[in-house]
Order: C-alpha cells, then structure tokens, then sequence
C-alpha cells in the first residue's frame, strides 16, 4: 500500500516523459526516413532521330556542303552558329534514310498502275488471230474483247486500290514509327533523368551532345562526348547518369533499335 | 524508375508482412513499458537517496532518538525507506524494553530482525521492475534481428518471383525489415543502461541501510545499559 501511494505522482510524470520520448522517436523517424525522390525534373534528354522532320526540308538543299563538313564536324560545331545543324545531319542521315523509305513506296505503287498497260497488249494478240480466223464468229472476237476490257478495268481499279492501301500504310507506319521513336526517346530521357546527380554551378541551360553506342540488350558499350556544354562538371555528371543508365530501355518495336545513339541533354527543361 | 518508389516509414510499416508487423507492435510495447519504468524508477531511486541524506542528517546531528521516532510516524507515507527501517526498529525496540524477562541481547536482536523484515521490504520496493528491464536489453534486440531476418526472407523470396533481380525489387522490402531491429535496439540499449545504473544504485543504497542498521543496534545496545 504504502509504496504504491508513494509513487504515484513519479508514475504519473514518467508516463508523460514515457510518451515524449516516443513520440520523438516517431517524429525522427518520419521526418528523418522519408527515401523520397527528391530529384526535380529538370534534365532533358533527347533523341536526334526523334525529330527528324524540320530537318527534311534543310537536308535537300545542303548534300553539297554535306561531304564538306563531314571530316571535320567536331571542332566546327564551337566556331559557327550553322554547324550545329550540321552534326545533326550526321545523325539524321542515318535516320533520314529510314524515312525516305517511307516516300519511296509511293512510287512504287506508281509503277502499278503502269501494268494495267501491259494488259491492252493482249488486244494486239487479238488482231492476229482476228485475221487468221475471218471465218470464225465475231461473237467469241467480242467476248475476248469485252472480256479483256473489263479485266483491264478492273486490274486498274485494283492497282489503284493497292496504291491507295500502300500509301496509307506506309503513312501509317511513318506515323507509329515517329512515335515510337519519341517513345523511345522518352524512356531513355525517364531513366536518365533518375541516375543524375546534377552538380552544383550549372550557368544557364547549356546542351551537351554525347554519342553512346548500345548492345541490342540496351547495355551501354561506350559513351563519348561529342559537344561539351561548357560545363566540365555537368559533362562528366551527364556521362555518369547515362552509364548508371545501362541497360537503357528497349524501344517498344525492336526495328527501332539503333546500335549508335545520338543523345542531347539540358540540365533544365525549357 | 522503380527506385524512385515512396520509402515512408509508414509506408514501410504498413507494407511490411504480417510476422515482421506483430514483431514491431511487440517491440513497440515493450519500449514504451521499459521507458516507463526507466522513467519510474529513475523518480523512485532519486527520491530515495534524497529522503535517505535527509534522515542521516536528522539522525547524526544528535538529536532525541523519540522525536525523531515521532517525526517518522508522522511523516507517515512521505518517510524515506531508512526512516521506516528505524522506525520499525525503534518500535520493537520500545515494546521489548517493557518485559521485564528479556536481557540486552534479545532486545537489540528483536529489533534488528524487525529492521531487516522492513529493510527487505523496501528493497523489493525498489527493485521492483528492474528483472523487466534487464530482460528487454538481453532479449528484444533478438526480436528485432528476428523480425529482421524474417523480412529479409521475405524480400528475397518476392524476389525470386520478380525474375529480373533489382535493387528496387528487394530494397523496400529489406528497408521494412531493418525498422525491426531498429525498434529492437531503440527498446534495448536504454533498458540495458537504465538496468546498469539502478542496479548499481540500489545497490549502494542498500550498503547505507545495512550499514545505518549495524549503527542503529549499537545505539540500541548502549541505550539498553
């Protein structure tokens, strides 16, 4: 009894230090356990065949210059303001030729539409036995004719047909390329963006273009920098990030693979 | 991007399996008894040695040995643990005085055993808890490891699943593993300090009451010629 008695106000005062001290221990660890990504979203990364498209207008005009900037492409790019187009046009060659393919099958189709011509040819068989067999009835003469007018018909009509679905498949298959191309471009842009570390004296938003040559599995062989951002540190963060990246993401359609990438990055989006 | 996933402890813990959960809440009880008898104990044990220098200053400054008995009655519940042993001791020693068939020497041995019987008393008062805290120092760090290893399991198991074996697949599930042993030890190291540092204080308490009652039987035994 007496104990008891004797300890009660201690009991009191030490249940209320009991739940202090707990509650501080919860406080820390909330506060100091929190893996949270703190990283902002803040680098860009992006794909040089995923815009190939305003370069198809100035690539017609410069193929003469074209194998006058080739050798010497790298030291150039500083000098000029033009140059930096034309490390693009290194890249986009590659990718450029994959979409002219995508024009040529429309003259392919062309070419069908020329066979229903050869077909009226067999009119000029006709004639020929026409004067061998005088005797024989006009009527079978005509039915050949008729016959081969309306297959001519139709061969044209179905030749045109085929072209129409050519060229709509063909444009269907630029359009899902060209997305899958961004997608791809977003993925690696995803998973690059999560391995940065950025340091700490960035000056504006320089762009550094790096040249990374990839495994079919996406696992990254090399990693060279083609144009630095000015920014020795970011240069060497932005190479760290890519090669944290590998394996880099697959693209969704295998044929978009590309054993040598061309990847351009800004520190912060625009 | 798997690892950039929301690591929250409380995501932690409510993610964690169903064994590593009742480890948790176990370890969790047992830290907030333990820091309360840490807390209790450390009020009890201070109280203490301050009522015990209060009654040794009152008991050597030569005062009257029945004023002091009749401040200790007095005093009642708010005597310290060395007023109530002299108080017992005292009372018996009083009430065996009176009879007139009873020498010295069983009149200091009566009241010596009732200040032991008093002294033994206040002792369990004391050290009443103190077993509770030694078990959870030696014991719930090897809950926690337990709970530790029981999710680590468990993680890696999940991972076996996964097929392609990342950091991310296994990472949280080892994060909420290791908030066991965390627990564990959160529990363990202060019971074990709280446990060393009573003990060695009851202890020295207890030294001062032994040594206050061979004191007291040698006054008793003076007073009795």
């Amino acid at each position: 009894m007496t104990p008891e008695r004797r300890e009660e106000p201690g009991r009191r005062k030490a249940l209320a230090f009991t739940v202090l001290v707990h509650a501080g221990l919860i406080a820390a660890l909330f506060l100091g356990v929190q893996w949270k990504r703190s990283q902002p979203d803040v680098v860009e990364v992006e794909l040089w065949s995923s815009r190939p498209t305003p370069a198809m207008q100035p690539a017609p005009p410069p193929p003469p210059p074209e194998p006058e900037v080739k050798p010497e492409p790298k030291p150039e790019p500083k000098v000029e303001p033009p140059p930096p187009a034309t490390p693009e046009i290194a890249i986009k060659e590659d990718k450029k030729k994959p979409e002219p393919k995508k024009p040529e099958p429309k003259p392919e189709p062309k070419p069908e539409p020329k066979k229903p011509e050869p077909k009226p040819e067999p009119k000029k068989p006709e004639p020929k036995p026409e004067a061998k067999t005088q005797p024989a009835p006009d009527f079978s003469e005509m039915l050949k004719r008729e016959s081969s007018e309306r297959t001519a018909r139709t061969n044209a009509a179905s030749a045109q047909q085929l072209a129409n679905a050519a060229r709509a498949e063909s444009e269907l298959r630029a359009a899902a390329d060209k997305k899958g191309m961004q997608d791809y471009a977003a993925k690696i842009r995803g998973k690059v963006r999560g391995n940065i570390v950025l340091p700490q004296s960035i000056q504006g938003n320089p762009e550094a273009v790096f040249e990374v040559i990839q495994l079919p599995s996406g696992e990254v062989l090399s990693v060279t920098l083609k144009r630095s951002s000015g920014n020795p540190g970011l240069d060497a963060a932005i190479e760290r990030a890519i090669l944290k990246s590998s394996p880099l993401p697959k693209p969704d359609n295998p044929a978009l693979y590309q054993r040598t990438l061309e990847i351009r990055y800004r520190p912060f989006e625009e | 991007m798997n690892v950039t996933q929301d690591l929250s402890i409380l995501h932690l813990i409510l993610n964690a399996s169903a064994v590593v959960q009742v480890v948790m809440a176990l370890l969790a009880a047992v830290s907030f008894m333990s820091w309360y008898y840490i807390f209790m104990k450390w009020y009890a044990v201070r109280q203490a040695r301050e009522k015990t220098e209060g009654f040794e200053r009152d008991f050597w400054s030569g005062g009257d040995l029945n004023r002091l008995y009749e401040s200790a009655m007095h005093a009642g519940q708010e005597s310290g643990s060395m007023a109530r042993i002299f108080e017992a001791g005292f009372r018996e020693f009083t009430k065996l005085r009176g009879q007139k068939n009873l020498d010295a020497k069983d009149v200091v041995d009566g009241s010596r055993r009732a200040m032991r019987a008093t002294y033994q008393r206040e002792m369990d008062t004391l050290e009443a808890h103190l077993a509770f805290l030694a078990s959870v120092g030696s014991v719930s760090p090897y809950v926690g490891l337990f709970g530790t290893v029981w999710g680590i399991m468990h993680a890696f198991r999940g991972l076996s699943n996964v097929g392609q074996a990342t950091l991310a697949a296994v990472a949280p599930g080892i994060a909420e593993a290791l908030v066991a042993t965390a627990i564990g030890l959160f529990a363990a190291i202060p019971a074990v300090l709280a446990y060393n540092r009573f003990s060695h204080d009851i202890d020295r308490l207890a030294v001062r009451y032994e040594s206050f009652m061979e004191e007291f039987s040698n006054i008793l035994q003076r007073q009795m010629r």
